[in-house]
């Protein structure tokens, strides 16, 4: 087997240099072309959006702001930094746990299942580039059904094994979901480009911020404090008209 | 009840019988009238294949002000044999100012037993005006279904460092309530037809949704306890009569 780079297993490393080629690969599975339907998901957002609570760039600034603190910062992108280091370690058992956790914690099924659903894109397309041995034998666990296939997990290995650092990996995932959300917004409220434009703009600042606490936090750290996001994703599974999948 | 074991001021009550149905149903009692700082309450349940319990909290959990800055700290494991059955009915936690809480709850149950398990979250004595006055308030709630985790619900919350009334946090929420059932029958539960029933209003939300497996969770957010509590009473017995 591969062996993976281990020159990052350092959960603070927010200053080390991003590679050419690590940076080219982290801005093209993060591309909207790049076919993994991350840009159909808004968790919850547009249950807010039909009640009329997100109405102006400001509401939307302050939506993804609870969202990227209380939810994104404290799940996904600390199950991300785990999974990597676990993915250096080639810690199967870790793994499997994390990915068992990362399921556990969406408590909301459509959210559990848009993990799922992106996680099995983000495979089924970063696989035939045949990047590493290691994520191939993630993807015959998914192939055999013995896991489910949460992108965050998938993910933080298929970072680990392209020799992006934790950090970066960590920070492009906080801001691309942030983005995608914005990009939906923009759709369903809706707002016009610039304002699409500004928002992102304005959210850059806090996703680094965002990035530099997670290299702080441990699996002790997971929660979920954004109640209201949560009860929206429930009940957008139950909405009569929708434009997005959760 | 073939084993007991208690130290004040933790008790368990006799079991009691009402009528011809065979649950137990177990009174909880805490003598002291609430955890001071550091205080530390370990609670064990375990439930032999067959059998059938319903465990009452005698009444509301206070967490007093933590004058020490020690955290209290309350553990509860709940073991669940085949085909049980446990009825958890829901009380309120209430943090008073300045109090520091950790829950540690863990759920393991056989995938054809059933538990129905209720809490309720209080953001302090609302009625003197102790509205998120507390120092934090962590809890971690787990269920195993034969070894695999289903559902992981964990609040951390510390108001003084970071406000819970933002958009997507609480908002203008102050109770939270929350019901788990996992049950074979589970499957009979029509979620969708359920959640619109779910009475919603000024300052009353509620979702229903499926966890893995036969597993279902209800949330609410409120401002008025009591509607909440009413409305949780109302699920609570819909989901004990299906299951």
């Amino acid at each position: 087997m591969k062996q993976l780079k281990d020159d990052s297993n350092n959960h603070s490393n927010t200053e080390d240099t991003l590679t050419d080629l690590a940076l080219l690969r982290l801005i093209q599975i993060h591309d909207s072309a790049f076919p993994i339907g991350s840009f159909t998901q808004t968790y919850g957002m547009e249950t807010y959006i039909q009640e009329d609570v997100i109405r102006t760039k400001e509401d939307l600034v302050a939506y993804c702001t609870s969202f990227l603190f209380q939810n994104l910062v404290r799940g996904d992108a600390i199950l991300i930094q785990e999974a990597y280091a676990a993915a250096q370690e080639q810690d199967i058992e870790r793994l499997l746990y994390l990915e068992q956790l990362c399921g556990a914690i969406k408590l909301a099924k459509e959210s559990r299942e848009a993990s799922v659903k992106l996680g099995r894109q983000f495979i089924k397309t970063v696989s035939p580039l045949g990047t590493d041995d290691f994520l191939a034998d993630w993807k015959a666990r998914i192939d055999l059904k013995e896991i489910k296939g949460h992108y965050a997990i998938l993910y933080g290995i298929y970072s680990a094994t392209t020799g992006v650092s934790a950090h970066h990996a960590v920070m492009t995932y906080l801001f691309a979901s942030l983005n995608g959300l914005v990009q939906n917004a923009v759709r369903a409220v809706p707002f016009g480009q610039t304002t699409g434009v500004q928002t992102t703009y304005e959210l850059i600042g806090q996703v680094t911020e965002a990035a530099d606490l997670v290299a702080t936090l441990t699996e002790a750290d997971i929660s979920n404090n954004a109640l209201g996001i949560e009860l929206a994703s429930m009940k957008h599974e139950y909405l009569f008209s929708r434009l997005f999948i959760s | 009840m073939p084993h007991v074991f208690q130290q004040p001021p933790l008790k368990a009550s006799r079991e009691l019988y009402e009528g011809k149905d065979p649950t137990a149903t177990v009174y909880i009692m805490e003598s002291s009238g609430g955890m001071v700082a550091g205080d530390r309450n370990d609670i064990t349940v375990k439930l032999a294949p067959d059998s059938s319990v319903r465990l009452v909290q005698q009444s509301a959990l206070k967490i007093y002000p933590s004058h020490t800055g020690d955290t209290c700290v309350q553990t509860i494991n709940v073991q669940i044999g085949e085909r049980a059955r446990l009825e958890w009915m829901p009380e309120v936690i209430i943090p008073f100012v300045d109090a520091k809480y950790r829950g540690d709850t863990t759920l393991r149950i056989a995938s054809d037993a059933t538990i129905l398990w209720g809490e309720i979250v209080a953001p302090g004595r609302e009625k003197r005006g102790e509205i998120f006055d507390y120092q934090s308030f962590h809890t971690n709630f787990k269920i195993f279904v034969d070894d695999e985790l289903i559902a992981f619900d964990s609040l951390h919350f510390s108001p003084k460092e970071v406000a819970l009334g933002g958009i997507g946090v609480l908002e203008d929420a102050m109770y939270i309530g929350s019901i788990w059932l996992v049950s074979p029958k589970a499957t009979d539960v029509d979620v969708r037809a359920m959640q619109e029933t779910l009475r919603v209003e000024e300052g009353l939300r509620a979702g229903m949704t499926r966890l893995e497996g036969n597993a279902i969770h209800c949330r609410w957010l409120a401002v008025d306890q009591w509607t909440m509590q009413e409305e949780m009473k109302r699920i609570y017995a819909l989901l004990a009569e299906i299951v």
